[in-house]
């Protein structure tokens, strides 16, 4: 094959991926009383939901309010994640002092506090926020953490001779070494944070993606369940290609020109 | 003790837990020279390097710089280390601005210094380039630019051009000639290469195998530019080469 013969090859091996994914679900949804709804039942129902309102709100008002939670817990996970990341990469004795205490609340899954923030918080806004900042909040620290753990000291050494000091070796120096682990940190974090939202919002909300999930759950309405997954995956992906071109904004040095 | 003295290194002892390295060693380098340190692999010349330089503490023994413990924020001096150490998120110029920018020098002298950089190290064509885009031997001119930038009173390098190809090896040997002669620096230079140590330096400093002593403080007394080809330089060579294997 000739490099232009490749490059639409490339092209199409995508479309072939979709095509057999949806040729395998329109199969696997034929025949009477399918619990699969198909592709067809699928984009109607998802249509149906954007214009007619369930629980007084249509599907992209559901998608801002699960966006919006996801967001400002974000906003949060990330200055106090990177925070503590640096103070307990940085600093041995914060390490000393707090990472006992982290690395005993790291391991239990992040759903697992539902019951007990919502019985904190009630069912307003917090609770499902708090959920999502504590699913985000870990994996910023812990990228952060040992970004700066395993930072190259020779860097650190350069910069020591060259008369840096101690905030210059960490704001000029262990920062930008640690940008992309900070940034892997963060894409875990985004799919950590939608899997709790959902989680949360699946349990105690009265809008919401999760909702609206729980909701098909309980009328046997699959098509809407399915619409909301598929929703789902396809806003993850553009949070996800935003988040690579932040990456090419912070970390221009990561991608050549030349190459 | 006389003025002229830029190192000063007394009964300096380092051992890694039970591995002593080096074994008591005792020298001067006088202000203005140029002193290559060549030794068996592993003799411990890395070590020395990062022991002047403060980024190890001595077993014992002392190591002052202008009679005073080496402090990088006080004296002016810069360091090439063995492995490639640019800035991969700075480009070529930032990074042989790094130091000068540290060190707060005026914009002036640092656009002045960087341009002098660029030209005697050839690294013009790649100034917005990251160092990672670079080929090995590009990168590491780049950390030499970084520590040429500063006019170093205390240069010192550790095995800068061992990956080097040759032409380009040659060239940069002039160029740190060139550099120590302009700025009057004294410079530290290691490496495994004799016909590099004699065309360099003003004095050998040879060391025997672990534990390490100084074998020899060999004078090197050819007038420059130097011939390679010469007899005298060839009759040198042999000589540190045998001294370096008779331990
Ligand atoms: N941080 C360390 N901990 C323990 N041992 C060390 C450490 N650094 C160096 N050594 C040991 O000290 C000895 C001297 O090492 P050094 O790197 O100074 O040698 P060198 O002369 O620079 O060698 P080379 O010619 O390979 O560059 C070696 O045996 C090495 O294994
Ligand atoms: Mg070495």
């Amino acid at each position: 094959m000739n490099s232009a013969d490749t490059k639409k090859w490339y092209y199409m091996l995508p479309i072939i991926s979709i095509a057999i994914l949806l040729g395998g679900w329109m199969l696997v949804a034929q025949g009477e009383g399918s619990m699969i709804p198909t592709p067809y039942a699928t984009l109607m129902r998802f249509l149906d939901i954007c214009v007619h309102p369930i629980s007084k709100a249509v599907l992209p008002v559901h998608m801002w309010m699960s966006l919006k939670r996801v967001l400002i817990a974000f906003v949060f996970a990330i200055v106090l994640g990177i925070g503590l990341g640096v103070g307990l990469g940085w600093s041995t004795s914060f390490h000393a002092f707090a990472d006992p205490v982290f690395e005993i609340l790291r391991p239990i899954p992040p759903i697992a506090w539902i019951p007990l923030v919502i019985l904190w918080c009630g069912i307003g806004e917090l609770p499902k926020v708090v959920i999502v900042f504590i699913g985000s909040f870990v994996p910023i620290v812990l990228n952060t953490y040992s970004g700066i753990k395993e930072i190259d000291s020779l860097l650190i050494n350069a910069g020591l001779v060259l008369g840096a000091n101690r905030r210059q070796l960490l704001t000029e120096i262990t920062l930008p070494a640690t940008t992309p682990a900070i940034l892997a940190g963060i894409r875990t974090a985004l799919s950590s944070g939608w899997m709790c939202v959902v989680a949360a919002e699946m349990i105690a909300a009265k809008q919401g993606v999760g909702f609206l999930i729980v909701r098909g759950q309980e009328s046997g309405d699959t098509a809407l369940i399915v619409a909301c997954m598929l929703v789902i995956g396809v806003v993850s992906l553009l949070l996800s290609t935003i988040l690579s071109k932040l990456e090419g904004v912070l970390c221009p040095w990561q991608f050549s020109k030349t190459k | 003790m006389s003025e002229d003295v830029k190192v000063k290194v007394r009964g300096l002892t380092k051992k890694f837990g039970d591995l002593l390295v080096l074994d008591n060693i005792s020298f001067d380098v006088k202000k203005g020279d140029f002193v290559c340190i060549v030794g068996p692999t592993g003799c411990g010349k890395t070590t020395f390097l990062n022991l002047l330089v403060k980024l190890l503490e001595p077993t014992e023994g002392q190591i002052l710089i202008d009679n005073e413990p080496a402090d990088p924020k006080k004296h002016n001096m810069a360091f090439v280390f063995q492995e490639p150490s640019a800035y991969q998120w700075l480009t070529v110029e930032e990074n042989i601005q790094y130091g000068l920018k540290i060190k707060k020098y005026p914009k002036d002298v640092i656009e002045e210094r960087t341009k002098e950089i660029m030209e005697t190290l050839g690294l013009e064509a790649v100034r917005k380039s990251y160092p990672h885009e670079l080929s090995a031997s590009l990168e590491q001119r780049v950390v030499i630019g970084r520590a040429f930038a500063l006019h170093p009173d205390l240069l010192l390098m550790d095995e800068p051009y061992a990956q080097m190809d040759i032409k380009v090896r040659y060239y940069l040997e002039d160029q740190v000639i060139k550099l120590w002669q302009k700025t009057g620096s004294t410079v530290l230079f290691i490496t495994h290469n004799i016909e590099e140590a004699v065309y360099l330096s003003e004095k050998c400093l040879i060391l025997s195998n672990k534990p390490t002593t100084i074998k020899e403080e060999k004078k090197i007394e050819l007038p420059r530019p130097r011939n390679i080809a010469s007899s005298e330089f060839i009759e040198l060579r042999e000589y540190v080469t045998s001294q370096i294997k008779w331990w």
